[in-house]
């Protein structure tokens, strides 16, 4: 009893042998998951990346411009609307590009285009039932998530290609888009400046 | 030796003789009753087996006895015909050849039934002896794992981030498996041993540092506490950052068709060069610019363009080059549109 009480000495040594590689190897698990987050973020935070997507951008925006001046001159708001999803579309897919398809949202981003592709050779099908009534009763049948989970399922839905992820996966996702998308803003903000900067005032004015 | 064998002790041993025998056969009919109310009754019950072998053997019992007192009465009587065959203080009594062992027919009937219950019963007291000997062991072990547990208690008592849940099972646990020999302590909070419950922890450790590193991305969520409250500000900034890059693709498409040559027209090194002095200029992510206008239809509204407006941002100093060049080599990059 006393001996099972208070143990030996070399007991605990030994049991410390024992705990220490655990601890170490746990340890290096966690330093080098904040390492990849440090360098995912450093990389969209670095001038060089930022230089390139930009460069990236302009030449698409080039070839996107020579396919509209190609394309009949339909009206204004129209050009400009369908400019505006095709410019949104090309800077989206520089910067999965860029990304390098490391993460699931590069991926889906450039797969998505793929999609796209085949959508447009498919006949449309026709819709049978009122699509109303059939809301109606999905909204009524819908069990209420807890708040957490709401908001994660919203999360999935932002960042694109998360959907059907688990929740640490998701939060990685959120953090690599995040910091994407910020490099994204201050790159086109850079570009649309420069260009407005270069370009004749008259054109902007309208005199 | 005639008046010795035709005596008044020779007449009373005869007597004697012939009320043994009387007994003798009473037993036996009483015997061959008992087996006629067996053979009859046909639930032959264990208790009933019981009391007919209780009354056997004490009939047993008499007639040994009653033989005992006989032989005894009749050993110093009668001639002694040691012939020097035998031993020399051995000697046939006149009774001897009226000793009759007694027949035990509850034994015959009996003796398949009694080899079975014994073996039965031997069996069943030695994993009873052996069941309470590892209840003995066991309660030992038991007893020492609790003053161990209690040891590592006291010094494990900071050791409180476990959640409710993991509470919830130990207590759980603790309900199943208490003894009434067995005093279970609580398990502390912290303390969850099982695979479930480490796994979950393990878990949520993760998805802590996680929100951690959101936490550090997104501004303003240092004021939130809770998940929720943070999971609404990564919402909202994320939402608004594709709402910024969605006005400045805007921004491009009014640009882009007008200014027709505005795209070839710049370098590279002037745009890097610009692109530089824009980003170490600006610290906000958030664009100042203010939105065109929109129609009812949700497009740009040109019309509504003020003309007399002019851009806040200047050219950087230094001459633009007007010849037209490659802008990027876009191969060198590994971007193949």
């Amino acid at each position: 009893m006393v001996e099972s009480l208070f143990p030996s000495i070399e007991n605990t040594g030994e049991s410390s042998r024992r705990k220490k590689p655990r601890i170490s190897e746990t340890a290096e698990a966690e330093i080098e998951a904040r390492r990849v987050n440090e360098e995912s973020l450093k990389r969209w935070k670095t001038n060089r990346v930022q230089q390139i997507y930009a460069c990236k951008l302009v030449e698409a925006l080039r070839r996107v411009r020579q396919r509209s001046s190609t394309t009949s001159n339909n009206e204004t708001d129209k050009l400009v609307s369908g400019a505006a999803r095709e410019i949104r579309d090309t800077a989206d897919r520089v910067l999965a590009a860029s990304a390098r398809g490391t993460t699931r949202w590069s991926r889906a981003i450039l797969a998505s285009r793929v999609r796209a592709k085949l959508k447009k050779h498919r006949k449309a099908k026709k819709s049978t039932g009122n699509c109303k009534s059939r809301k109606g009763l999905t909204e009524t049948n819908r069990i209420k998530l807890p708040a957490v989970e709401r908001k994660l399922k919203i999360l999935g839905r932002l960042v694109p290609g998360c959907r059907k992820v688990s929740v640490p996966n998701l939060l990685d996702e959120a953090t690599d888009y995040i910091a994407a998308l910020e490099m994204q803003v201050r790159a086109m903000e850079a570009l649309a400046e420069l260009l407005t900067a270069a370009a004749p005032r008259t054109t902007l004015t309208g005199t | 030796m005639l008046e010795g064998l035709v005596s008044q002790e020779s007449l009373s041993l005869n007597s004697m003789d012939m009320s043994v025998l009387e007994r003798l056969k009473w037993v036996q009919q009483q015997q061959q009753q008992l087996q006629q109310v067996v053979s009859h009754s046909s639930n032959n019950s264990p208790e009933l087996l019981q009391i007919l072998q209780f009354h056997g053997s004490n009939n047993d019992e008499l007639l040994e006895s009653s033989f005992s007192q006989f032989q005894m009465l009749g050993s110093g009587f009668g001639p002694n015909y040691n012939m020097g065959f035998g031993p020399p203080h051995e000697s046939i009594s006149r009774t001897s050849s009226c000793h009759m062992e007694p027949v035990d027919t509850m034994e015959v009937l009996l003796k398949t039934g009694e080899e079975t219950r014994a073996v039965a019963l031997k069996n069943k007291r030695k994993p009873e002896v052996k069941t309470r000997e590892e209840q003995k062991t066991e309660k030992k072990i038991k007893v020492e794992a609790e003053t161990e547990s209690s040891m590592k208690g006291k010094s494990n008592m900071g050791n409180t981030e476990a959640s409710s849940d993991t509470s919830k099972e130990t207590s759980k646990g603790a309900s199943e498996n208490q003894k009434l020999d067995y005093i279970h302590v609580r398990a502390r909070r912290g303390q969850a041993t099982d695979r479930h419950s480490l796994a979950e922890r393990a878990r949520r450790e993760k998805i802590s540092k996680k929100m951690k590193y959101l936490q550090d991305i997104v501004p303003g969520c240092n004021k939130v506490t809770g998940k929720a409250g943070m999971l609404d500000e990564i919402i909202n900034y994320v939402q608004c950052l594709q709402r910024q890059v969605e006005f400045l693709s805007m921004k491009l498409a009014v640009l882009n068709p007008e200014l027709e040559l505005a795209v070839e027209d710049v370098s590279v090194k002037q745009f890097q060069a610009y692109f530089t002095n824009v980003v170490a200029s600006k610290q906000s992510i958030m664009v100042d610019v203010p939105l065109f206008p929109l129609d009812q239809q949700g497009s740009l509204d040109l019309s509504a363009i003020n003309p007399n407006q002019t851009t806040s941002i200047e050219a950087p100093s230094g001459s633009w080059e007007t010849q037209s060049q490659s802008l990027y080599n876009t191969s060198s990059l590994g971007f193949h549109y």
